[in-house]
């Protein structure tokens, strides 16, 4: 039971770095690409790719609650950063409110992420120029569709934070056997099924 | 201030801004399932584009709505760590219910609908919306659920010093939760009667053309206010000997708590007898005729919502000193981080989301100013430039 939600969380924390990294890294490319044409790629992606966060969070608090709370608070400075740079982003992108305001978001979320990698893996501050660049790589790749590269920049993006997670030891951190076995029933059917969904949002709106 | 004084005004700041998205969203999500059923069944144009116009106001605000929510989500963890690590095993439980079953389907059909939108078969199209819809309800469900947990828990066990998850069932059962589900519910859906009211009033003032649209969009808000609204008030009522019984000392907890719960009864009782005055003057456009009370409609907008804050007040606020009641300690709860970095938050986040509600209004009003389309246009800001 252990092992099945390690996995459930590494597929959402893989999934949301791997997805949500080349609309970040859109973002940061939008003063160097035709903006209108480089926003309406992402588009039908956008929404989708944002809420795996919020799953894999959620699954955090109710599987991992005393990691949860640790992990976040411990670098709380770095998740407000984080957050005020997604709310921003988000704001921006679904409303088409001012491109610089999500290129500054773009860049806000993904030097968020980069300092809370360094402060994973207590690294120095530079550390976190890694994400930014990441994800401007795969936003690159999405955005010339070069479809060959993007598993790999998408793994780029999607590996660096689980691995770094991968050195806490989850035991005695995680809910009771009772919670985890309740949860299991809902997780397992629906992450196949929003993955399809989401193919089916990406599918009809490129025809 | 201290890091939980801090901590604690972050929290309401940022839950009621959260609110104030979620009940126009369920409020508007339900009156669009009616429209759209209507043109599914009839093919009617005038139903086409009333889903289209109130579709669109609906889907700005939820997309800001989002927005609010993951910072929300966020915050049990960055400023509530005693929460997660004493009662995750049971508080997370119908958290991640509300996260996996509700939110993460909720906005992948909402996205379907939205890029599906005369792409798919009309059934197919009109059974997302239903989706949609029923996957937020089922997000208010699950979130009460965990509310009700903090008001009155059930269906745990203590081990060492944790809770454990004993009866999922008894937090289904919870009385504190039933009875306040509704409540919210039927809030949500006056909040939408009185929102599609006013719009309407406004371009009755403002004499636009669009006769027809708007007077059908006048008479189906006042009918759902006024059907909203008993049911709103009876659910209410139905708390009080649930209160007694579970938290006696709930209106005595601060010396003002009962202030905000009396503005709230009384703006509800305002807005069901308006609305019920209302109904025989939607006989032959009275109403729009007389003028005056079209005023009154676009004034009254901000009154339902004012009203679920107060609520909002009266139900966590009474429950202090308690996080959970009779468990954990507010004071207890709160994360190990110093007083200085909550105030950062909070003043970040509190800058933010008033912004925010800033431009979902500026939005809105633009988008309820330029009216109906009179060419069919694509139903949503994340498809196009406003």
């Amino acid at each position: 039971m252990e092992t099945l939600w390690l996995v459930v969380l590494g597929v959402l924390t893989v999934g949301y770095f791997a997805l949500a990294g080349f609309d970040y890294g859109t973002g940061l490319l939008l003063p160097f690409r035709k903006r209108d044409e480089t926003l309406r790629l992402m588009t039908p992606f956008f929404l989708g790719n944002e809420v795996w966060l919020v799953a894999a969070i959620g699954v955090l608090f109710a599987a991992f609650p005393r990691l949860e709370g640790e992990l976040l608070s411990g670098a709380h400075s770095v998740f407000t950063l984080v957050l005020a740079g997604l709310v921003l982003f988000m704001a921006a992108v679904q409303l088409r409110l001012w491109w610089w305001l999500v290129f500054t978001g773009a860049l806000t979320v993904s030097v968020g992420w980069g300092l809370f990698l360094a402060h994973l893996l207590a690294a120095p501050w530079p550390t976190a120029l890694v994400m930014p660049v990441l994800f401007a790589l795969h936003g690159w790749v999405f955005q010339t569709r070069k479809w060959a590269l993007f598993p790999i920049t998408a793994l780029l993006c999607a590996l660096p934070i689980p691995l770094a997670f991968s050195s806490i030891d989850t035991n005695g951190l995680m809910a009771h056997a009772d919670t985890l076995g309740l949860l299991a029933w809902v997780a397992i059917p629906i992450i196949p099924l929003v993955v399809l969904l989401q193919w089916s949002i990406v599918a009809i709106s490129s025809r | 201030m201290s890091a939980v004084d801090l901590a604690r005004l972050q929290f309401a700041l940022t839950t009621s801004f959260h609110f104030l998205f979620v009940l126009l969203t369920l409020g508007l999500v339900t009156l669009l399932v009616i429209m759209q059923t209507r043109f599914t069944l009839t093919g009617a144009p005038v139903h086409e584009r009333m889903t289209r116009f109130w579709g669109r106001i609906y889907v700005i605000n939820y997309a800001l709505g989002i927005v609010t929510g993951i910072v929300m989500e966020f915050q049990f963890g960055l400023n509530w760590s005693g929460l997660a690590t004493y009662a995750g095993d049971v508080f997370g439980a119908p958290l991640a219910m509300e996260t996996l079953i509700a939110f993460f389907l909720e906005s992948t059909f909402l996205g379907l609908w939205i890029f599906g939108w005369g792409k798919l078969n009309r059934w197919l199209h009109l059974a997302l919306l239903y989706l949609t819809a029923l996957t937020a309800y089922a997000s208010a469900f699950w979130i009460m659920a965990a509310n009700g947990f903090l008001q009155h828990p059930v269906g745990y066990r203590v081990e060492g010093n944790v809770l454990r998850l004993d009866d999922f069932s008894a937090l289904l059962s919870n009385p504190t939760f039933t009875s306040a589900l509704m409540h919210v519910i039927f809030a949500s859906i006056t909040v939408g009667g009185v929102f599609m009211t006013g719009v309407a009033a406004y371009h009755f003032i403002k004499r636009t053309p669009e006769v027809d649209f708007f007077r059908r969009s006048l008479r189906m808000g006042v009918i759902t206010t006024a059907l909203a609204t008993p049911s709103l008030i009876g659910a209410g009522f139905a708390q009080f000997p649930v209160i007694a019984e579970y938290q006696p000392g709930k209106s005595e907890a601060t010396s003002w708590v009962g202030a905000p719960l009396g503005f709230m009864i009384l703006i509800g009782m305002t807005l069901m007898m308006v609305s019920w005055l209302t109904l025989p003057l939607l006989i032959k456009d009275t109403v729009v005729r007389m003028r005056f009370p079209l005023y009154l409609m676009v004034i009254g907008i901000p009154l339902p919502f004012v009203a679920a804050i107060f609520g909002w007040m009266f139900r966590e606020i009474g429950r202090q000193p308690w996080l959970i009641y009779g468990l954990l300690r507010t004071e207890d709860a709160v994360s190990h981080v110093d007083a200085s970095q909550i105030l950062l938050s909070l003043i970040v986040f509190t800058s933010l989301f008033v912004l925010l509600a800033c431009v979902d209004w500026a939005l809105i009003a633009r988008a309820v100013r330029r009216g109906p389309d009179v060419a069919p246009a694509p139903v949503s800001p994340l498809v196009v430039t406003l």
